[in-house]
């Protein structure tokens, strides 16, 4: 071949960009539209130009005219051939005339069946779809707390600022020398604040706006983002550690499940992940508290989450429980029996009112 | 010339092991022959080769027009005259009942496919095209079972042979005598066309799936957006399309476009020249072709080519043409107005159609062509079974 090879496909992507342009600019009128389109006269259209609408095909075979000219123009016979077909369209005329008319009713029938079905469909489908649609936007919005202040919320019932922070110190050791730890649900930032301090390099994601706004503020690095579709834009081992503080609990089981297979995939060999959630061991929270939020979604035992990491490639796992119910049942000057039950009910009813569970991503 | 007599006076013969025999005599039939008509065209070229080889070789026909009816023999010809080892080409493009008589001769049967139009594209048009175009389809499987060898002048041709159920399938191209293009350009035709307006080309028998309605829009669009005094030049017989030909004739009224639109009808060598000597571009909107051989015609003479995506098309074309996949007339018309101002790609364009053209070069095709005709391998038996 000739050694100028010429580039189509450059060729092709000017073209559209020409059209492009000179539309945008406005250079191709109305008139020229309707040029474009301007139908054959004469007839139908040609059958590739309804290929994509068989029901105006229909119409149009329906509705157009059958033609035969008897007359025949072979030679000196040409009138006797004429003569021929003429007598036989007269003879079989009637008989001709019974079938065309049941055919043309049938016709008519099948195409007016035909558009009655594509509208009604349509205008169905569309409506039922549409109600779904709204039910399940409904559903979220409702069972959420989308319109809740979700910032007045965490300063309500989210816990005592400096409580928070002691809960969180608690884990930081296991980030020490850390470049990179995640903190997914980063609401106020006390964890970003807590390991700035500490020299541990550590970022957030939260789907509130407002709290990834004050967390910006307050020079903490966190984004707005859902953290599931961040941890799969991930490269596998880019984290140093991750950490999710009351976050297992806002979404479904399933959900958690692709997120813990998410997180080991960018763990790097070694590190931690450290997720802690109400503990519904302990009934005042797994029947009262855990409640009090709208947006979570099921209380996690212990032992489930746990196995949760551990199928996901975690090991070890551990599990810690922390911060102490405030009440509890007075165990002192009791003995014996009396003992025992005072502290079965205090572990049942007022034991610790979270738990971590601590998966470390092994070597190699 | 017939039965097993002439053994030895083949050139290119095989062993005679009672299998495989090279044919004594190499026949071809088509229902029509006519002048300046791919199909015919090929067909001839075909036979000269074999004359060209040592062996007997005519053309039969239903019906030869007067320009060719020398050189056509009469086809019932054949029931009388064909051998057991002599070879039929049948060329094959629309429905014929001659095929099915043929097609139960006691002889070396072969078909040469060059493409039936869907149908589709004549329903309202013409009622008897349709008709033929439907019975051609159905036959050509019928076909299958007795033809033992069947070539696509296309891969795209080759590839409805092998659904149509033929066992087996090859593709040779159209085979070209390019010297019937060496003919000085007809004169008066350069006189009337040669202009600096841009001049839009297409060659081909004027037919619904050829789509000249829509070359007829694109003129509309380039005489807005390009050239104001582009034209456009439709090069083709319009005899067998009357409805079809009244109806873009109208369209191009309708669109005050009817001064611009020249219908040429069918035309000579000279004439043909003349026109592609004049053209701007060659531009296809066609629908569905089975080969495209105006395209590889651009190519010999130097004319550049803006081609929808269709049937054998890019195919044909080879990468030496613009070839575009959206039916969005606007970007045939810019390919156009590109091909006007950048000379740059319009040499490119040529040179790579005239590079093209070696893929095609009749010794090349003719040395395929014997392979598969005569190679030990390819031509079996129709009647009884073959080891």
């Amino acid at each position: 071949m000739a050694g100028e090879r010429v580039d189509l496909e450059a060729i092709q992507t000017e073209l559209r960009e020409r059209v492009r342009r000179k539309r945008e600019a406005g250079v191709y009128g109305p008139e020229v539209a309707a040029a474009l389109a301007h139908p054959l006269p004469g007839g139908g259209p040609i059958a590739a130009d309804t290929e994509g609408d068989p029901i105006a095909a229909l119409a149009a075979a329906v509705e157009s005219e059958v033609h035969y000219d008897p007359r025949s123009r072979k030679g000196p016979a040409a009138s006797l051939i004429t003569f021929a077909r003429r007598a036989v369209i007269w003879l079989i005329r009637w008989y001709v005339h019974e079938i065309v008319a049941r055919q043309d009713r049938v016709n008519a029938a099948a195409l007016r069946a035909l558009r009655m079905l594509a509208e009604r469909e349509s205008v169905d489908l569309v409506a039922r779809v549409e109600s779904l649609e709204r039910a399940a936007a409904r559903e979220v919005a409702h069972e959420g707390a989308a319109h809740m202040d979700y910032e007045l919320f965490a300063e309500r019932f989210g816990g005592l600022e400096a409580q928070v922070r002691a809960q969180a110190a608690g884990f930081l050791p296991r980030f020490a020398g850390a470049k990179r730890v995640l903190d997914i649900g980063s609401g106020r930032g006390t964890f970003l604040a807590l390991a700035k301090e500490r020299g541990v390099g550590a970022y957030g994601v939260d789907l509130d706006e407002r709290l990834v706004a004050r967390c910006a503020a307050a020079g903490l690095e966190a984004y707005r983002i859902d953290a599931e579709e961040h941890l799969r834009s991930l490269p596998d081992g880019a984290l140093d550690g991750i950490f999710a503080v009351h976050f297992a609990e806002h979404v479904l089981p399933g959900r958690l499940f692709e997120i813990l297979h998410e997180c080991k995939r960018v763990l790097r060999p070694g590190a931690y992940c450290v997720m802690a959630t109400p503990n519904p061991g302990t009934l005042t929270v797994g029947a009262h508290t855990f409640w009090l939020d709208p947006t979570h979604r099921k209380p996690l035992p212990p032992e489930a989450f746990r196995f949760y990491l551990q199928i996901s490639g975690f090991e070890p796992v551990e599990v810690e429980t922390y911060n102490p119910s405030e009440e509890q049942l007075a165990e002192d000057g009791l003995t014996g029996a009396a003992l025992e039950n005072a502290r079965l009910l205090n572990r049942t009813l007022y034991g610790d009112r979270d738990y971590a569970v601590i998966g470390r991503k092994p070597l190699g | 010339m017939r039965s097993t007599a002439d053994e030895g006076t083949c050139s290119g013969s095989s062993a005679r092991d009672g299998t495989l025999v090279s044919p004594s005599a190499i026949h071809q039939f088509h229902p029509v022959l006519a002048a300046h008509d791919a199909t015919s065209d090929h067909l001839f070229a075909i036979r000269d080769l074999a004359r060209s080889w040592g062996h007997p070789a005519d053309a039969y026909a239903i019906e030869a027009k007067p320009e060719v009816a020398a050189e056509v023999v009469p086809y019932r010809r054949l029931f009388r005259t064909l051998g057991r080892d002599d070879l039929l080409l049948m060329h094959f493009g629309l429905g014929n009942d001659a095929y099915d008589r043929l097609a139960s001769l006691d002889a070396r049967l072969g078909l040469v496919y060059h493409n039936i139009t869907p149908p589709e594209f004549f329903d309202g048009l013409n009622p008897h095209a349709a008709h033929h175009a439907r019975k051609g389809r159905a036959q050509l499987r019928a076909l299958a079972k007795r033809v033992p060898l069947a070539i696509g002048v296309s891969e795209y041709n080759r590839r409805e042979l092998e659904a149509a159920g033929f066992a087996r399938t090859v593709t040779v191209p159209i085979l070209v005598d390019w010297r019937r293009y060496d003919v000085a350009p007809d004169p008066r035709v350069l006189a009337r066309w040669r202009t600096a307006s841009t001049t839009i080309l297409f060659v081909g028998r004027l037919a619904p799936n050829k789509r000249q309605d829509q070359l007829v829009r694109l003129l509309g669009y380039v005489r807005r957006c390009v050239d104001p005094e582009a034209r456009l030049l439709l090069v083709g017989s319009y005899r067998d399309q009357p409805q079809y030909h009244a109806r873009v004739r109208a369209l191009a009224s309708e669109l005050g476009l009817g001064a611009a639109v020249h219908f040429a009808g069918g035309v000579d060598a000279a004439a043909l020249a003349a026109y592609y000597a004049v053209a701007t571009a060659f531009v296809s909107l066609s629908e569905h072709e089975g080969f495209a051989m105006p395209i590889l015609e651009a190519f010999r003479f130097g004319v550049p080519v803006v081609a929808l995506d269709a049937g054998a098309v890019a195919e044909t074309a080879g990468g030496a043409a613009i070839v575009l996949r959206e039916k969005d007339l606007a970007q045939f018309g810019e390919a156009v107005g590109l091909l006007r101002e950048r000379g740059s790609l319009r040499e490119a364009l040529v040179a790579a159609g005239r590079a093209r053209l070696a893929d095609f070069a009749h010794d090349r095709v003719a040395a395929r062509l014997r392979e598969v005709l005569l190679g030990t391998s390819e031509v079996q038996r129709a009647s009884g079974s073959v080891a």
